[in-house]
């Protein structure tokens, strides 16, 4: 029922008055400093209000995965070092102790 | 009609599109507080190309007034910012000049005059009322710094039980929330309602009380929302944005409460629903989902989802790779090192339990590096060998020892075996482990089948 053709008309039909003092220079753009305004775990305003599916992480995964989220997680241990350091530090210690239990 | 909308909300913006940067300054020089009301009439009443009914044009003429007068000290404010007196600036009346815009739009919905698809005008008013009670506040709290009204210990506030240091983002945050009731007393028809601004509003608020620290006042709004579904849209149909964001903080809410499986499926959610350049989001996103899924799944984040963003490869790498690996002096060090950033994001306790996550690496490491048995076979005879199952609680001792465990050290050099066999008892307790503590006999026995759930021993 409102038929607002163009409801942003009153800001851009009103007429700058002619101030013979500010002709020279540029009228100050306005701009909130929202940038500052960052706390550590406040979510960011989107760019845009939605989008489509493709766009969206999981869809890019979805393609290159074919699928599979399996690069995003990964197992908590580390089976393929039982040759680093620390594993053959540990054999060595042990077996000690075994020889000198048996001792 | 809701792209209309949008444009409509942009007429009452502080800020000017990049197309025309001038606007508000235009706006307002471009009448005066004496010609201001016939010019509105015009423009609002007798155009004839608005077809505004009465009431519908009373209520713009209200909301307009009020921005003017807003521009002018918004306009004030920033001249004086920008000429570098930014003491001058005074953000406190571009809030309360703002209020007054968010009052009379709130009358144009309450009266039932404003119709639903100008919702995004909510939007406006809400987002702004909050960068500027920001402004505000923080401007407070550095003009009590400058006039050394904090005598060392005596802080103004504390002398006169003066207004809180977020006097006015408490203000906002009541403001919102009557805004909020607002929409969700909304007893029109969904195609009509105000209830479409019920998400974006409740995320408005849920980054309100986060920054107010009060986050416990955002369950009453997950409870409202809870309460009425039934004749709420589903959280699908509305924007993605409004979507994600509410996941998010859902999840972190759920996350704070310990909710660990809530969080997963919320945050997991979030994560794959988002707008893929979005890197900020995602970033924080991850922050609570990584914790999480160490809690609740045993799993870690890959090298390639810690690799897209340089402040999570930061935070989560060492310590990732320390888990992994059961180095527990690298885990502590990682832990300690990330510190302050964990604390502030308060994932920090559930970071620690990631520990027990790597001794039960390093006692299934105790595992794999014993020696292997004879199995025996029923009728007698020898069968395959297998690991054996039986463990000296002195080579976990060891094993300990030399991961640094330095929780075990007796003070004397020795190894005080009690906490020793209490980190082991733990691991079975938290079913890390399958098997039982022989204390008599000094050693641990292992599940033959399954010894370490989970992890294909």
């Amino acid at each position: 029922m409102s038929g607002a053709a163009q409801p942003n008309a009153p800001t851009s039909k009103l007429q700058p008055s002619s101030d013979s003092s500010d002709s020279t220079k540029q009228p100050p753009a306005t701009k909130p400093a929202a940038a500052q305004l960052d706390e550590d775990d406040e979510f960011e305003d989107f760019p845009v209000e939605d989008w489509s599916k493709e766009e969206e992480v999981g869809a890019q995964q979805q393609q290159q995965q074919g699928g599979n989220n399996t690069h995003l997680w990964e197992e908590s241990w580390d089976d393929d070092d039982t040759s680093d350091d620390f594993s053959v530090q540990l054999k060595a210690e042990l077996k000690k102790m075994e020889g000198g239990k048996k001792g | 009609n809701t792209c209309n909308g949008y444009l409509l909300a942009t007429t009452i913006s502080p800020e000017a599109p990049a197309t025309d940067p001038a606007r508000l300054y235009n706006f307002n020089r471009g009448t005066n507080a004496y010609s201001l009301q016939t010019d509105l009439r015009y423009k609002l009443q007798y155009n004839p190309s608005l077809h505004l009914e009465k009431k519908e044009a009373a209520a713009w003429h209200e909301v307009f007034t009020a921005f003017y007068a807003f521009t002018g000290r918004l306009l004030a404010a920033e001249e004086a910012q920008t000429a570098s007196r930014p003491r001058e600036a005074d953000w406190s009346s571009v809030y309360d000049s703002w209020k007054e815009v968010l009052s009379a739009v709130y009358r144009g919905y309450s009266g039932n005059v404003f119709e639903a698809w100008t919702i995004p005008c909510l939007y406006v008013v809400g987002k702004y009322l909050r960068i500027f009670a920001i402004k505000a506040d923080e401007q407070a709290a550095a003009s009590q710094r400058e006039s050394g009204l904090a005598f060392g210990e005596l802080q103004e506030e504390d002398a006169f039980g003066a207004a809180s240091k977020s006097e006015k983002l408490e203000d906002a945050a009541r403001q919102i929330n009557r805004i909020f009731a607002l929409c969700l007393g909304d007893r029109s028809p969904l195609e009509d309602s105000r209830k479409w601004a019920l998400y974006y509003t409740a995320n408005l608020l849920f980054k309100t009380y986060f920054r107010l620290n009060s986050i416990p006042l955002s369950k009453n709004i997950l409870r409202s929302l809870r309460a009425s579904a039934s004749d709420t849209p589903e959280l699908s149909s509305f924007p993605r944005a409004h979507q994600v964001t509410f996941k998010y903080y859902s999840g972190v809410i759920a996350f704070l409460e310990e909710d660990y499986a809530s969080a997963e499926e919320l945050l997991t959610f979030a994560y794959e629903s988002c707008e893929r350049r979005a890197t900020r989001n995602l970033e924080l996103i991850l922050m609570y989902l990584i914790p999480t899924k160490m809690l609740t799944a045993h799993r870690l984040p890959t090298r390639q989802l810690l690799q897209t963003s340089p402040t999570l490869d930061r935070l989560f790498s060492p310590l990732c790779t320390a888990i992994k690996r059961a180095d527990l002096r690298a885990f502590n060090a990682a832990l300690e090192a990330g510190e302050d950033e964990f604390v502030k994001r308060r994932i920090y306790l559930t970071l620690e339990r990631g520990r027990d996550i790597l001794l039960r690496n390093l006692f299934r490491k105790v595992f794999i590096a014993g020696d292997t048995e004879d199995v025996k076979v029923e009728g007698g005879g020898v069968g395959a060998m297998a690991r054996r199952t039986r463990i000296p609680v002195r080579e976990i001792a060891a094993a300990l020892r030399m991961a640094g465990a330095t929780e075990i050290d007796d003070g004397e050099g020795g190894v005080d075996t009690d906490e020793v066999e209490c980190l082991v008892a733990n691991a079975i307790y938290k079913n890390h482990m399958k098997g039982y503590i022989a204390r008599d006999r000094g050693i641990v026995v292992l599940s033959k089948t399954g010894a370490f759930p989970g992890t294909g021993v």
